[in-house]
């Protein structure tokens, strides 16, 4: 079992997670971060730290297809483990529907280096 | 003044600590348990109970104390069997019953349960094969 971000966290990426996590498992787009779900180990510290409320366990219905995004670019993403600031418009995007279609799927434009000293 | 037998009902790092070095004399006391922790930490215990209050305090106080990768930690041990985990869960809800309140007692069994499931997961789960398996397997 782990946890999976949501849609709620693209263009929010508020980022608080990555604190919290004991076992480093969140991974960075350029506008969202996902759960590697086989580093995870289900702690829950995460879901309550999130200000966008964007994770859940997986065990809540209806996430299949968010947890197969978390897994596909858990792999593909660099790794996140220290916070940053969240983008200055998070707040504007908080709640708005139909994030999905504004997923960026590459790597943070700052961090290409670290992407590819990974892969 | 608060007697030596009440039960703490406050989760904090002296807590835990006390939590943790309870529940590690009972490990190496148990006969399941103690020669799989004694092959994994040969010497000094004293890092690797510096490293569960940080562990625990990253958990239950979301301190951000720990980090560190679990699941790998645990695949390298040769001889985990199932079954170890329930004999883990076990020892450690008793620990937290004979120092915390009930109610301090479920929190940490509901973070240790669900910890435990995950690394099971993790370890013994194939795609190929029904979960959950049988103990003993």
């Amino acid at each position: 079992m782990t946890f999976v971000v949501t849609e709620n966290c693209i263009k929010c990426k508020y980022m608080d997670c990555v604190e919290v996590c004991p076992v480093d498992c969140f991974y960075e787009g350029d506008n969202m971060l996902v759960i590697n779900p086989d580093e995870c180990i289900d702690c829950g510290v995460c879901e309550p730290e999130c200000p966008a409320e964007a994770i859940f366990p997986d065990t809540q219905p209806g996430l299949e297809s968010w947890l197969t995004l978390n897994a596909e670019y858990a792999s593909v993403w660099p790794n996140i483990a220290i916070k940053r600031p969240e983008p200055a418009d998070a707040k504007a995007f908080d709640g708005v529907a139909g994030k999905l279609r504004q997923l960026k799927l590459l790597p943070p434009a700052t961090r290409l280096d670290v992407a590819s000293d990974r892969h | 003044m608060t007697s030596s037998t009440e039960k703490l009902n406050h989760i904090s790092e002296d807590s835990i600590r006390r939590l943790v070095d309870a529940f590690y004399v009972k490990v190496r006391l148990d006969p399941e348990l103690a020669p799989i922790f004694a092959r994994a930490i040969p010497g000094d215990w004293q890092p690797h109970l510096t490293k569960m209050y940080a562990f625990w305090s990253s958990v239950m106080l979301t301190t951000g104390r720990y980090k560190g990768n679990p699941v790998v930690k645990h695949l390298v041990i040769p001889d985990i069997r199932l079954h170890l985990f329930e004999r883990w869960l076990t020892l450690f809800d008793e620990t937290c019953g004979e120092l915390f309140d009930e109610t301090m007692r479920e929190q940490f069994r509901t973070k240790a349960v669900r910890i435990a499931e995950s690394l099971k997961l993790a370890l013994f789960y194939r795609p190929d094969r029904r979960w959950p398996l049988e103990p003993g397997e």
